[in-house]
């Protein structure tokens, strides 16, 4: 523990509460008050010391704050996400960080949100007051990114998320969004499915939590108007054991195509269970973790042709590609949407602080909001432009659909970002 | 019509196979020793896990690894017995409760820890295949998983009623002290019982393998229907939890294809209250033990 105290003092950026917190559990049992004060105190100012930004010649590092969950059940793509987040801090400093700042590097501090509403919100407070931030990037999964970014907003320090949640957008001026919003890929979806059939014919399952019957109702609302027809519209309940009975249901309505708004092991029951019955349809799995590596080693030959919709994917432009090289190097896997979003997010935080010329996060945060790019890797999103309007959403974003074909997930939509046909199986 | 009922029932068939498994865990333990498990759950995704690190790391089918998943949690039930359910044996119930609780919550935990919230699958050659009769169709793994628990249900019976040592646990689920009284040693009794409930668990787990994916949380999922099906056939009635895991799962099945894909629980449910209103203790009951 004292170790970790000297650590501090050698200018290792981990909150000095961590040390704190750590070193006075690990203290013998039989400690007196005063015995306690003196230690606990001693690492105190160790950590209060090590805080202070060490004055030199070279530019002092600019901290960037990364709130993941890399344990719990949410942790597996969380991981991904803190091995991109590490990959686009090294671009960037590689390139030779911020140059209007000296050349200053990025120092990413990542905090670990454990899957969880409640330690998101102490975890993110800890992160801001523990350290001089210029800005956050977290935490993909929606429930956790809405606490976390009213935290950012009380706290008034930008945050850039590559979460979907139409919520972010509103009331909040610190919440920055890139990429595509849920709303814009239902859309898509209906359209993918026009693509397949002209008389689409679409069974919509869904599961009965919120986040399905959310979703469900926005395609349902958007069918019409789309052109699609809704012959099946049915919830079910998650975590079956079985998922042949609703298959059998699909295949009496008729459907052409069959909507899926599940978890990863529902899904999986279902685009096996569709392949046993022999049923011929067209599948859109949507995102999350259909749209990540481990779907296609889950399901196997059954995943081939599968249709889905990403707010990024690894081909979507040439820097893309670069990046999921890179990534591929690292960790032995695609760039997923996040991880792939997450590069495109740093080097937007970049290009701001390089025009803000200064760490300050209300600073970050105004050339945030003027940010312009269609060039370069931050630009890296579909459409390939990005500009923020006043409710912090990307004026050109747009969701990418996504089909799996020969073992890679390919972009088939729209045509601008397409790599690939679209295949109707 | 006729052709979608029909697939429901068969579809509710073989899933309740691998209910029976878990159930009759629950029963022959609650029969025998007189606790309830709550971990029973917990070993099945044990099972699972045996199962998925054998085919990853080995090659070994799922299916030839339950002659590595039952005799390791067989010795996992001795075990459990010896060191932690014996000692809280006592006219009290609420430390077994407990025992058994933090178990399955240590146990949940643990893995975790160590394996993640992730889903794991093994795609075995016939994890997709599925044999067209007609109109109707059979996927081969349930098929299988199926008769392997038939089969290992059918041992069970006739463990009981041929063998001494069975015979002997019959005995101590009919009465304890009498048994004790007839020169049956309780303790080895029931450390084989607990051990035989862990061992279907654990076969549970590696016939699941091939079609479902093994996570922390799985265990749950078919620990519920296992608890009703207990119930519904009468505590500690190893037939009735078999013929009552059987029905679950038909009506299950029925409930989602007629009634609505999120309300198969609810049929399920109202089976349970209608047999409990017409047969308080089950339908195993009027058999006796």
């Amino acid at each position: 523990m004292i170790a970790q105290g000297g650590n501090a003092m050698t200018g290792d950026r981990k909150p000095s509460a961590i040390n704190n917190a750590a070193s006075s559990k690990a203290s013998p049992k039989k400690l007196n008050r005063r015995k306690f004060l003196a230690k606990t105190g001693g690492v105190l100012a160790a950590g209060a010391f090590g805080a202070v930004p060490l004055r030199g010649w070279a530019a002092d590092p600019i901290n960037i704050g990364a709130l993941y969950p890399t344990t719990g059940s949410m942790a597996q793509i969380g991981v991904g996400c803190v091995a991109a987040a590490k990959l686009a801090v090294d671009m960037v400093n590689e390139a030779g960080g911020i140059k209007s700042l000296g050349g200053a590097k990025l120092n990413l501090i990542v905090s670990d949100v454990q899957s969880d509403t409640t330690v998101t919100r102490t975890e993110t407070d800890r992160l801001i007051t523990g350290n001089k931030l210029s800005a956050i990037h977290g935490c993909y999964a929606s429930a956790l990114t809405l606490i976390a970014s009213e935290v950012c907003e009380r706290a008034k320090v930008p945050i850039i998320t590559g979460s979907s949640s139409d919520q972010l957008n509103k009331g909040r001026t610190y919440t920055f969004t890139p990429f595509a919003r849920a709303s814009q890929f239902a859309k898509a979806q209906l359209q993918m499915a026009k693509l397949v059939s002209e008389q689409a014919k679409v069974a919509v399952i869904f599961e009965n939590t919120a986040f399905g019957t959310s979703t469900s109702n926005g395609l349902k609302e958007l069918a019409p108007g789309e052109g699609v027809e809704i012959v099946m519209f049915e919830p079910y309940s998650a975590g079956f054991t079985d998922a042949s009975p609703l298959i059998n249901k699909v295949k009496a309505s008729g459907a052409n195509t069959l909507f899926s708004l599940s978890y990863l092991n529902d899904l999986i029951l279902i685009v096996r269970t569709v392949k046993q019955v022999g049923l011929n349809i067209a599948i859109n799995g949507g995102s999350g973790g259909f749209v990540m590596p481990d779907f296609y080693k889950n399901v196997g030959n059954a995943a081939e042709g599968l249709q889905g919709v990403a707010h990024w994917n690894h081909d979507v432009s040439d820097d893309a590609q670069k990046v999921n090289v890179e990534f591929k190097k690292r960790t032995g896997e695609f760039a997923f949407e996040y991880a792939g979003g997450l590069v495109a997010q740093t080097f937007m935080l970049a290009d701001a602080l390089e025009r803000a010329a200064s760490a300050d996060p209300k600073k970050v945060r105004e050339a945030l909001s003027t940010l312009d790019v269609s060039s370069g890797f931050a630009a890296m999103a579909p459409g390939g432009k990005v500009k923020f309007g006043p409710d912090g959403k990307n004026v050109y974003g747009r969701p990418v659909g996504v089909q799996w074909q020969n073992t890679d997930l390919v972009s088939v939509f729209p045509k601008e970002d397409a790599r690939a046909p679209l295949m109707k199986t | 019509m006729w052709e979608t009922l029909a697939q429901a029932v068969i579809n509710g068939l073989l899933i309740g196979g691998i209910y029976a498994l878990v159930s009759i865990g629950v029963t022959l333990i609650f029969g025998v020793v007189k606790i309830v498990n709550f971990a029973q759950g917990e070993f099945v995704m044990i099972g699972m896990y045996i199962s998925f690190f054998l085919a990853t790391q080995f090659g070994i089918d799922p299916l030839v690894s339950l002659v590595v998943s039952m005799p390791v949690l067989f010795l996992a039930g001795v075990l459990i017995q010896h060191f932690l359910i014996r000692r809280v044996l006592g006219p009290n119930d609420m430390p077994q409760i407990f025992l058994t609780f933090a178990l399955s919550l240590l146990l949940l935990n643990l893995s975790l820890m160590l394996f993640s919230a992730n889903y794991r699958t093994v795609h075995t050659s016939y994890s997709d295949a599925a044999w067209h009769i007609g109109g109707l169709y059979i996927p081969v793994a349930k098929l299988i998983a199926f008769a392997v628990a038939m089969a290992l249900s059918g041992l069970l019976w006739v463990f009981l009623h041929t063998t001494d040592l069975g015979r002997a646990m019959r005995a101590a689920s009919q009465n304890r002290d009498v048994a004790m009284l007839m020169g049956i040693n309780p303790n080895r009794v029931f450390a084989v019982a607990f051990g035989t409930a862990l061992a279907l668990a654990g076969a549970a787990g590696s016939l699941l393998m091939p079609f479902y994916s093994a996570y922390p949380f799985v265990g749950q999922v078919f620990v519920l229907m296992a608890f009703v099906a207990v119930v519904m056939g009468t505590l500690g009635n190893v037939m009735g939890a078999l013929i009552a895991s059987l029905m679950m799962g038909v009506a299950e099945s029925l409930g989602i294809q007629f009634v609505g894909a999120d309300s198969g629980l609810i049929v399920v449910f109202a089976l349970l209250l209608l047999t409990l209103a017409f047969r308080p203790s089950g339908l195993g009951a009027r058999r006796g033990r």
